[in-house]
């Protein structure tokens, strides 16, 4: 199996698709670990201390509907999570839904390169196992959007009955959609359904659960990452010249043994054949991904180092 | 084949986020740089009074400069964004809300709802969708102080040559220049992109506000500047048109029914819109009271 998933790495790598019954084999065994995996809602994974010197990766979701790789991506996403499955973690983001593909792109696409509807049917079926949360070293919470109303502790986080559709209501839309916002408090948005929370809040949250830090994506930022809510929120977005057109940063974050943060950002346009990121081998990184294209070499770099 | 036209006298010029035309009496700059930084946009928010929008192209710019009259017309997106409702939305400003927001309120009002809606705060009201109907600025009305006037219906220059500009004409300067972009969190799209052509018999700009609220509404306003070297004294054409429909009535008009990326194209939108009845998509619209519907045609006139 190891060898195979080799194969389909090296492949994904050249951006050159799967077969449809590969990513079909892909998606069922991926699923099965994530099945193993999901005795809690909350991924605590990452002890440091282990044997493994390696690299940790968290990817913090919507790896789908962007650019002209959205399959590739994902495929590759999914291969490495197969093949790696101790140092890898994906979490979900809004975009990993059957509803938000079906107008964004990814369905779109999987017909386009499939000739019908079945890799896009393996993908999302798999998307309902990806966890919403993870926990590094109790210290720092990661997750796609924001808090929920529904959420004061991390105890509530793994009562959420999360292998489903992501739904429009509940505290599982809130994880996926809700923002910071400059108010205090939980406020609804004034698009008519969502929440956003005030400082007040995730300080709040940070403090009860003995947290230094909720770290999110959900939100392009030119820096590629953006502090907030006086720095008990961070949000990072690594996607590099967005949709092509927006010139901005990407950046992903690089996390020590002593829980130690710093921001790693690259540019639209990295220079052919030269490592991406410093050559100290960090124990975290912290991804969001809508993840395409120009960042498809890059991921591999990162992988191999 | 239309016979050829002579290429009149220009001089362009570039660098790296700036390039611009010089034909006839006529300066055309169009700016294009990455999104604003953080700093800025703070900047434009605590100004604005709203959250900016995803993907605010705060350097870009177009502009035209009459050189005899100093007349300087522009698109920006700064301006762009005074035009969208800060504040309750009234009637005329169009306001809608996500398609599932009944849904979600209820889930959490409802008599049986486990998940209650905790203590709220209230949040700043102000048009979610960046509706504009932006028209352009005008930098410097000139030495004559030229003021748009309704165009007169009887007189041929007071309207847009369509036969011209689809004549195919060498372009001898072409830009697109987006002003913002917002995914409206993935319900749908709010975008402005200001398109300049420059041809040997005129310059032409279209700017295009498109908007998408899934399962909601479509909405579009164009605003068209045209002026021909040929006119004289020098007059500038500027028509906009407001367009919207339900999300379903412009579903029905895609070529295939599975496959919905059609409708996250404006083009494809703004053809849709445009091609139907004026009292469905220019005076009925999506019922939301709207009053960026319909078409205005207006004219300036500048000292030669």
């Amino acid at each position: 199996m190891e060898h195979e998933v080799d194969g389909w790495i090296q492949q994904l790598s050249q951006c050159k698709q799967l077969t449809e019954a590969d990513v079909k084999k892909l998606c069922d065994k991926t699923r099965e670990i994530l099945m193993e995996e999901s005795n809690h809602d909350l991924s605590e994974l990452f002890r440091i201390g282990g044997n493994s010197p390696d690299t940790n990766y968290l990817f913090m979701g919507d790896y789908v509907d962007r650019g002209y790789y959205s399959v590739e991506t994902v495929t590759l996403l999914v291969a490495m999570k197969l093949r790696y499955r101790d140092r890898v973690t994906i979490l979900r983001g809004n975009h990993e839904s059957r509803q938000i593909t079906q107008v964004y792109g990814f369905y779109d696409e999987c017909l386009r390169k499939y000739g019908n509807a079945n890799v896009w049917r393996f993908f999302t079926d798999l998307f309902d196992f990806l966890p919403l949360t993870a926990l590094i070293e109790n210290q720092i919470f990661c997750l796609h959007g924001g808090l929920s109303p529904s959420i004061d502790t991390l105890d509530h986080v793994r009562a959420i009955d999360r292998v489903q559709e992501v739904p429009h209501e509940g505290p599982m839309c809130d994880l996926l959609w809700s923002d910071p916002d400059d108010r205090c408090g939980w406020g609804i948005s004034p698009r008519g359904a969502g929440y956003t929370f005030g400082q007040d809040i995730s300080e709040a949250f940070n403090h009860n659960n003995g947290l230094t830090l909720v770290a999110r994506a959900h939100q392009l930022v030119m820096e590629g990452y953006n502090w907030g809510q006086d720095r008990n929120v961070v949000t990072i977005f690594s996607a590099p010249n967005y949709c092509y057109r927006c010139g901005n940063q990407a950046a992903i974050m690089e996390i020590d043994e002593k829980l130690s943060y710093s921001f790693l950002q690259f540019d639209p346009a990295p220079r052919a054949g030269e490592p991406l990121v410093s050559r100290r081998v960090p124990d975290y990184f912290l991804v969001n991904y809508h993840l395409y294209h120009e960042l498809h070499d890059e991921l591999i770099v990162i992988f191999k180092q | 084949m239309a016979a050829a036209v002579a290429v009149p006298e220009h001089k362009l010029s570039e660098s790296p986020n700036s390039r611009a035309i010089e034909i006839f009496d006529w300066t055309v700059t169009a700016k294009t740089g990455p999104i604003s930084s953080a700093a800025q946009c703070d900047a434009l928010q605590a100004s604005l009074g709203i959250p900016h929008p995803e993907m605010m192209f705060g350097y870009n710019l177009l502009q035209i400069k009459h050189r005899p009259s100093g007349w300087t017309y522009a698109f920006r997106s700064e301006d762009a964004l005074r035009g969208v409702k800060s504040g309750p939305l009234e009637d005329g400003d169009g306001g809608v809300k996500v398609g599932y927001a009944d849904t979600w309120l209820k889930s959490r009002t409802g008599a049986d709802s486990q998940i209650p809606l905790p203590q709220m705060v209230a949040t700043k009201p102000y048009d979610w969708t960046y509706t504009t109907t932006y028209a352009g600025s005008l930098d410097d009305a000139g030495s004559r102080n030229a003021q748009w006037t309704p165009a007169e219906p009887s007189n041929a220059h007071h309207s847009i040559p369509i036969a011209e500009l689809s004549r195919p004409d060498p372009i001898l300067f072409y830009a697109e220049i987006p002003l913002f972009d917002d995914e409206l969190h993935d319900n749908g799209a709010s975008h402005l992109l200001v398109r300049v052509r420059v041809m040997p018999t005129c310059i032409f700009i279209l700017s295009r506000f498109t908007l998408r609220v899934d399962n909601v509404l479509f909405r579009a306003h164009d605003t068209r500047v045209y002026h021909s070297f040929a006119s004289a004294p020098p007059l500038v054409v500027r028509e906009t048109r407001g367009w919207e429909a339900p999300h379903e009535r412009v579903k029905r008009a895609l070529p295939r029914r599975d496959d919905l990326m059609p409708l996250t194209d404006p083009n494809f939108i703004c053809k849709v819109l445009s091609d139907m009845p004026k009292e469905v998509s220019q005076e009925a619209g999506a019922g939301t009271g709207w009053r960026g519907l319909g078409t205005v045609v207006q004219v300036t006139t500048l000292q030669p």
